[in-house]
């Protein structure tokens, strides 16, 4: 008899897995979404800037100069003789168009200023790439011309430059950019992914039991209410879980094989951070999970539920976003009373291996107060006959 | 078996049902007839312990459902009328399991049960097929099943038969005759008298939550002289309107 909630965790289990919309939601999706958007995005930004910068076309407008021989002997820079390049460079024809004054030469000559004019369209990815190019070699340029200048004076180029500034981190070991947009990104992903990872289970299972008509002879069973609502939310629970483990790997999968900034950034993680990270990731779905059922209950239909839903999804990732740029070698132990914020920072803490027994003691007692109160809330729900009765 | 004893249920202003009593002993059926808004599914949502009475209580099988509303649920049977809700992604066998299960049986006795009903109701050739795709009859059998696979003492059908075509309420009626058959004591709610008179061997009529007639089917049309039941019903109705 004790174990009827168990009864119940494994039949919702079997029922949500066998629905092709909550899989695909917060299983599959999740797993597939960051490397395809991260793969179709690189891919696509690498493509056409390689065309791009493979073969530079832009039209040079004005006579003959000391530029136009630089220019032309960088190997990717295509000159296109026009007349209309205004035109040509709205069409597309040509990426951007160099106009260089008619006296060029001879101002250089004479250790005065000379302008180039750069005519690009704000509005093309392709004109825009091509501007970055051109302005490097203009650059390069304009160095050359200056080097050449001093010595012509007979004074060194380094006079330019009279600081060299040289960053060194505190403590080497740990020079762990990868930790440092970790602390900023884990935190707001976990809270983001145990909000949306339990709520189509949330949904079916209070809402949907009352739309389908199965709540009333549910009723009647020897199951009280509070078993019924435990095994319900163990079950959400464990879809939670599961969401934000396949949306982490699906992460994972997206930077490591789509993009290279993860690659040369030294992370190193304990696997006692892990493992707390993963405790506080399960804490987290517990409370999402609890209080998206008590709603769900609430509601008179899966469209009501999903209603009521969103505002909880908005306040979330308001909190979420709020702590992103929270810095936790500056967060005083009272900040850990705030929620949503001291889940944040302590898994922020976690990942660069801080582990401030009073700090984790705060937020898992809070956390639990969270989890008591949205499992009471939900029974509150569940046991007043106008919410369960509502037509 | 039942007996329910001034049952009262007020909902903030509207007072649903008003002091209600009546019996029902062992294989009869007793049919609880009323318009629409009388009172009917409130009454029997009380009787299975879904909601708390105002005041009153109700016995089943010498169990007084605000004392002990676990075992009155053990000896219960619901199956209430409008859709038929069952878990569509689970087979028709795995719903009926879910309910054994949840109703405190052994699985030999749930897996017996089911076997049983399977060869009563005809469903074997579907028992292990998903509910989701299933016919509205079909689907009304497995609900059957459903309802009773524990056993109990007690059916409460409310406007079990709403929706169903000629077919599909003649397996629900034939349901209900056959729990007579077998000593339980059923109520079954209907705004139809014609519907009643074929099956129940009493009538409640309850109008605006409060009893109005309570007697045995044959009385009520000796009463008056067999004039078309349907009618006196209306004019039983009718004569409190004023
Ligand atoms: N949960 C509820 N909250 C408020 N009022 C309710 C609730 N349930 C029922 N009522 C009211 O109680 C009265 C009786 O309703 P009930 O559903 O018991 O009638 P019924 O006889 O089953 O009617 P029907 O034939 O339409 O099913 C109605 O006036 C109804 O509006
Ligand atoms: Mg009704």
């Amino acid at each position: 008899m004790s174990n009827l909630w168990g009864i119940v965790f494994k039949k919702e289990l079997k029922d949500l897995f066998r629905d092709r919309k909550t899989v695909i939601m917060s299983v599959v999706l999740p797993l597939v979404l960051f490397p395809l958007l991260f793969g179709l995005i690189g891919k696509g930004v690498k493509s056409t800037t390689e065309k791009v910068t493979k073969e530079v076309k832009i039209a040079y407008v004005g006579g003959e100069s000391s530029f136009k021989k630089f220019l032309s002997n960088v190997p990717n820079i295509k000159l296109i003789e026009t007349k209309d390049y205004q035109e040509e460079v709205r069409k597309g024809s040509v990426y951007l168009a160099v106009v260089v004054e008619e006296d060029f030469d001879k101002k250089l000559a004479q250790d005065k200023m000379s302008d180039i004019k750069i005519i690009y369209d704000s509005e093309s990815t392709n004109s825009q790439t091509a501007l970055d190019v051109v302005e490097d070699i203009i650059n390069k340029y304009k160095d050359e011309i200056v080097k050449r200048r001093l010595e012509a004076r007979g004074i060194d180029v380094s006079i330019l430059n009279p600081i060299d500034i040289k960053n060194e981190p505190i403590d080497k070991e740990k020079a762990n950019q990868g930790a440092l947009i970790l602390t900023m990104l884990l935190p707001l992903y976990l809270i983001i992914y145990a909000i949306t990872g339990p709520m189509a289970a949330a949904v079916d299972l209070g809402a949907g039991e009352k739309e389908r008509g199965t709540l009333e002879p549910l009723l009647t069973t020897q199951a009280s209410r509070m078993q019924l609502l435990f095994g319900k939310l163990l079950a959400i629970s464990v879809m939670g879980i599961i969401g934000t483990t396949s949306s982490l790997t699906g992460l994972y999968i997206a930077f490591k094989y789509s993009m290279d900034f993860m690659g040369d950034v030294g992370l190193n993680i304990s696997i006692g951070s892990l493992i707390l990270i993963g405790i506080t990731a399960i804490i987290l779905n517990m409370i999402f999970a609890a209080v998206e059922l008590a709603i769900s209950i609430y509601a008179r239909s899966f469209k009501e539920a999903q209603t009521y839903l969103s505002p909880v999804t908005i306040i979330g990732m308001i909190v979420a976003y709020g702590t992103y740029m929270m810095d936790v070698k500056s967060a005083s132990t009272i900040m850990f009373n705030i929620p949503l914020a001291n889940v944040s920072l302590i898994i922020k803490e976690f990942i660069i291996g801080i582990y401030n027994p009073v700090h984790i003691a705060i937020t898992f007692a809070w956390a639990l107060v969270y989890i008591i109160a949205a499992i009471l809330f939900a029974r509150y729900m569940f046991s007043k006959e106008e919410v369960v009765f509502r037509t | 078996m039942i007996e329910v004893i001034g049952l009262t249920k007020k909902f903030k202003e509207v007072t649903a049902v008003d002091n209600v009593s009546f019996k029902v002993d062992a294989g009869e059926i007793v049919g609880l007839l009323g318009e629409n808004g009388a009172g009917k599914t409130t009454t029997l949502r009380m009787i299975s312990t879904m909601l708390k009475p105002t005041s009153g209580t109700a016995k089943v099988c010498g169990l007084d459902l605000l004392k002990e509303p676990d075992k009155v649920r053990k000896k219960i049977g619901i199956l209430f009328g409008g859709e038929v809700g069952l878990y569509d992604r689970l087979t028709a066998r795995e719903n009926i399991k879910y309910f054994a299960d949840l109703g405190g049986l052994s699985s030999e006795e749930a897996n017996k049960n089911i076997e049983l009903l399977a060869e009563m109701l005809d469903m074997k050739e579907y028992i292990d097929r998903r509910v989701g795709k299933f016919s509205r009859g079909m689907k009304q059998k497995v609900a059957i099943a459903r309802a009773i696979v524990h056993n109990p003492d007690v059916m409460l059908f409310d406007e079990p038969t709403i929706g169903l075509d000629v077919s599909s309420s003649a397996i629900v009626q034939d349901f209900i005759l056959d729990c007579k058959k077998k000593g339980r004591a059923i109520i079954f709610s209907s705004h139809s008298m014609r519907e009643v008179e074929k099956l129940c061997d009493r009538v409640v009529i309850i109008h605006k939550g409060r009893l109005v007639y309570d007697g045995r089917v044959e009385d009520l049309r000796r009463e008056y002289n067999g004039e078309d039941l349907e009618k006196v019903f209306l004019r039983l109705v009718g004569d409190k309107n004023e």
